[in-house]
């Protein structure tokens, strides 16, 4: 089917029956995993999926209707379920697709697909995750289960049509790999976590490195033991930098912003942190998952820093919030079929500092290297952070036992301007963010 | 003493009433020889069993945010799961096309995962009788809109009106009528119909030198519309007011051990972390949960018994059914401290030599059902709350909780404490803020010393996340006191 076509034809329908302005959002995607268990296939999954969102506009009523039903009379009821709901809503004189001026051209994406991925054998998965789990198991005896070890892809186009101008598609292709250890001692179990997810084949790490990292990270967790209540240097790993900054950028959102709902509200222009603190959104990186030419209404994406070189630059818009801010929408309209647009990230990442994250370790007398942190992040609004933490002690500049049942606590802001490290060990780990080693000068550790 | 302020009209779950048996509905999703068709082509490689899954779900959404519905937004998901298990193998396809080329397709897709021969054995099913243990006469899907809309526009008014320090409010409101039906070559087959709904608040209030807080309130189930009637949204936007002017003017909390106090209803989150995800029996069988090997040992302290119950009325995760077509159930799980049971989807449940709890669900049809937690409950002690907190010298009193997570190898949970109060000579002090509690779930519920006579459910608002998969849930607890838990915070000393 000519899915670029049917997205127009969509349109056109919403608009010949009534619709100001219309726009259809579709996706198609097909994808296959499997996880492996003990040297056999434990789950293999293969389905395709697809759906359809329209948003319309009516006399300045918004209506929005989804559906995965493609037959002509499942189509024919979206589109009015999309006028019905228009029809039954309040005015706003904000709504309205983005425009002529809005959409512009289309930036340099790069390569978005690789056929190696898209035409990846089911059997190479399963060696995959086998040699996962075998190289997991040989690295250290400690291991004892898993609690799961798989590898998949996933294969999805997108399209997009509106009755301003819009239209195009893009393909993409992912895959990816991840094992999840435990390891046992003394009573006590320890789970490990290590994953890549990438566009390219032959960006993937190996799965045997996988394998191995994930055991390194669960064996070094054994003998976990509780610190005292104190105030030191803590470092975060990348995956855990990486959390904290998505915490950073959800702040960064314009419509939190705009509702002054954001520990970042009035700080535009003002200085956050040291000057090696550059944290941005770029929805052109290369080879990011992330990386599309145009958002979820078709803006097209840039690379947008939020705080550059230290100074709050930036805040992320779509096209509704950058009309009531009045702000430039910038290319960071979310979504999938099922919803509406808002707002949030692309590839985000950290920029890499100069420093190897074993200096970073090396400086700090006692403090605390963070691996892990359980809970859901900062409050974006009031910029509390208090989390659950694992990880290991540093004692002389030396990674020595593991701690866990702690918890560090701080607020984001007062912890950017805290920020004394930043390593050259930027990855993107577990997808669209990315993040290098950071250190704080201090934080409060709860513990004994 | 700070208590949310909305009525809760569910019973508790310690009464309940026996299941009524509802007469299956007349038009099945698909046609039963379809259904059998689909299991005889998952079968044509000699599994040992094959399930279809059919899913409709209609879902409705509504944005208010500065005072104006933002959107509103209606839509249809439906499709086809096809499980077949082959030894401890599982394989799966899932189509959201209902035409019978693709069905096949995805038929014989799970299939392959069976490497026997071909064969065209029949697989006859017939229609099981489910247990009613929620009644939503008129569909959720079939509310006018606007009726939705308004409840939010209420809440958006009172909670304006509460306090003149409230700044920002925003709300959502959700719902859905799902219509869900599993055969298997059992010869079982069941349909259940499961509406939901669900509306938040979250409110922002202003203090000085631009102290911001924040508040959070909801609330639903698997009821009819006509609930909101008897669950004000007014009392949904003036509770989350509460919560965020309460907090003005909140101390930095002191960090380190402490005795604490959490206020009965959504605390139960506590269970559901630091107990529940841990007697999930693929965690059991895989032997990554510290509660495994643990069946008939002191988990907890005596005053702790521990219910999964999937049969209260109306909870939100309630289920006459659940994803495999297993009727849901009331299961004890720690008796006065002692481990009882775990909780089983049908795979594990066969891996393991016991009997599905009727705890394989899914998200939807392009989810694999696993274990999962339905609505889990501290049972009621002898004591009275007030008497638990006049007890307490010094200590820290938690009244509303943001969420939780679980490690569910080292037992690591934590507890974020969105409104909390100090303690002082048994009674409340001043506000405290960015409070979290940490603990090692048998040692934690070791240390529960005081168990209320107060028991409340959740106002129905949990989604818990697992695998990817989210789910609703329901939770409660009495009021409970727990010494020495870890409280995170930032003050030392």
């Amino acid at each position: 089917m000519d899915y670029q076509k049917l997205a127009k034809k969509i349109v056109q329908r919403a608009v010949k029956k009534g619709a100001r302005q219309a726009e259809a959002f579709l996706e198609v995607s097909r994808q296959s995993k499997v996880s492996v268990r003990e040297g056999q296939i434990e789950d293999l999954t293969q389905s395709t999926s697809k759906g359809v969102g329209l948003r319309v506009v009516v006399k300045d009523r918004l209506g929005f209707a989804f559906t995965s039903d493609f037959e002509p009379s499942g189509l024919d009821l979206l589109v009015d379920q999309a006028l019905k709901l228009a029809e039954a809503a309040a005015p706003n004189k904000l709504n309205g697709l983005p425009g002529v001026k809005e959409l512009g051209r289309f930036g340099d994406t790069g390569e978005l697909y690789d056929p190696a991925v898209a035409s990846l054998p089911g059997d190479w998965k399963v060696k995959a995750a086998l040699e996962m789990e075998k190289a997991g198991r040989d690295e250290d005896s400690r291991v004892t289960t898993f609690n799961a070890v798989g590898a998949g892809d996933f294969v999805s186009e997108v399209y997009v049509a509106s009755s301003e101008g819009m239209t195009g598609g893009y393909s993409g292709t992912y895959v990816y790999l991840y094992a999840l250890p435990v390891a046992a001692a003394e009573g006590q179990l320890q789970k490990g976590y290590w994953l890549d997810y990438k566009r390219f084949l032959s960006d993937l790490a190996s799965p045997e490195s996988i394998g191995r990292e994930a055991t390194r990270r669960a064996v070094r967790m054994l003998g976990a033991k509780r610190v005292k209540t104190q105030q030191v240097p803590v470092l975060f790993d990348p995956l855990v930098t990486a959390s904290f900054m998505s915490g950073v950028a959800r702040a960064a959102s314009g419509n939190a912003v705009h509702q002054q709902a954001s520990m970042l509200a009035s700080l535009q222009g003002k200085r956050l942190a040291s000057e090696h603190v550059t944290l941005v959104d770029n929805g052109l990186l290369p080879r990011g998952l992330a990386t599309a030419p145009f958002d979820g209404e078709g803006v097209p994406t840039r690379r947008t820093p939020i705080i550059d070189r230290g100074v709050m630059s930036n805040f992320l818009y779509d096209a509704f919030t950058a009309r009531k801010a009045k702000a430039r929408p910038t290319g960071n309209a979310k979504r999938g079929y099922s919803a509406l647009p808002s707002i949030g990230t692309s590839n985000l990442y950290l920029e890499a500092g100069t420093t190897p994250p074993e200096q970073l370790i090396r400086e700090v007398d006692r403090g605390f290297y963070v691996t892990s942190l359980l809970g859901h992040g900062a409050n974006p609004v009031t910029g509390e952070l208090s989390a659950g933490a694992n990880g290991l002690w540093i004692e002389n500049g030396e990674l020595t036992h593991a701690v866990q049942e702690v918890t560090v606590a701080g607020n984001v802001l007062k912890m950017l301007q805290d920020m004394d490290g930043v390593g050259n060990d930027l990855q993107f780990r577990s997808g669209t963010v990315g993040a290098p080693t950071v250190r704080f000068r201090q934080l409060t550790l709860s513990g004994e | 003493m700070p208590r949310a302020s909305a009525p809760t009209r569910r019973a508790p779950s310690s009464q309940l009433a026996p299941p009524a048996v509802r007469q299956p509905s007349p038009a099945p999703l698909l046609p039963q020889a379809l259904l059998e068709r689909l299991l005889s082509v998952a079968m044509e490689r000699g599994g040992d069993f094959a399930e279809v899954y059919v899913e409709r779900t209609h879902s409705t959404s509504v944005v208010l945010e500065e005072s104006r519905i933002k959107s509103a937004q209606t839509g249809l998901v439906q499709g086809v799961g096809v499980r077949v298990i082959s030894g401890g193998k599982v394989g799966y396809a899932f189509s959201d096309d209902w035409d019978e080329p693709a069905l096949l397709r995805a038929a014989s897709t799970a299939a392959m995962i069976a490497q026997g021969q071909g064969s065209e054995r029949a697989f006859p099913v017939s229609r099981v009788a489910v247990p009613s243990h929620y009644r939503v006469p008129t569909p959720l899907s079939d509310v006018e809109v606007s009726l939705k809309a308004s409840l939010l526009t209420r809440a958006d008014q009172a909670a304006r009106a509460f306090d003149s320090r409230v700044t920002q409010v925003n709300g959502g409101y959700v719902d859905q009528t799902r219509r869900i039906a599993v055969a298997n070559t059992e010869g079982r087959y069941s349909e259940d119909t499961q509406d939901l709904c669900r509306m938040s608040i979250q409110v922002v209030a202003q203090g000085k030198k631009n102290e911001r807080r924040t508040g959070s309130y909801g609330g639903g189930g698997r009821v009819p519309f006509t609930h909101w009637a008897t669950f004000p949204p007014e009392d949904v936007g003036r509770e989350a007011a509460r919560q965020a002017v309460a907090t003005i003017g909140a101390v930095d909390c002191a960090a380190g051990p402490q005795t604490v106090v959490l206020a009965p209803g959504w605390s139960g989150i506590l269970l559901h972390e630091a107990v529940g995800h841990g007697l999930e029996a693929d965690f059991i069988r895989k032997g990554t949960s510290l509660f495994a090997g643990k069946l008939g040992q002191k988990v907890a302290s005596e005053l702790v018994t521990v219910i999964d119950d999937g049969t209260v009325s109306s909870g939100r995760g309630s289920i006459n059914i659940d994803d495999e077509g297993t009727p849901g159930e009331r299961k004890v799980l720690i008796e006065n401290g002692v481990l009882k049971g775990y909780l089983y989807d049908s795979l594990n449940a066969k891996l393991m030599g016991q009997r599905s709890t009727g705890s394989g669900r899914r998200e939807s049809f392009r989810h694999l059902p696993i274990p999962r937690m339905t609505n889990t409950f501290l049972a009621p002690g002898n004591h009275h709350p007030d008497d638990i907190l006049k007890e307490v010298k010094r200590g820290l009193y938690c009244a509303t909780f943001g969420g939780g997570q679980v490690d569910i190898s080292n037992g690591n949970f934590v507890f974020e404490v969105s409104e909390a109060y100090q303690i002082e000579d048994g009674k409340l002090g001043r506000p405290v803020k960015n409070a979290i509690l940490i603990g090692v779930g048998p040692e934690a519920m070791k240390n529960v010393s005081r168990v209320g006579n107060d028991p409340q459910p959740d106002p129905g608002m949990g989604v818990c996340g697992k695998n990817g998969q989210s789910m609703p849930v329901g939770v409660g607890l009495p009021t409970v006191r727990i010494d020495n838990v870890t409280v995170g915070g930032t003050q030392v000393g």
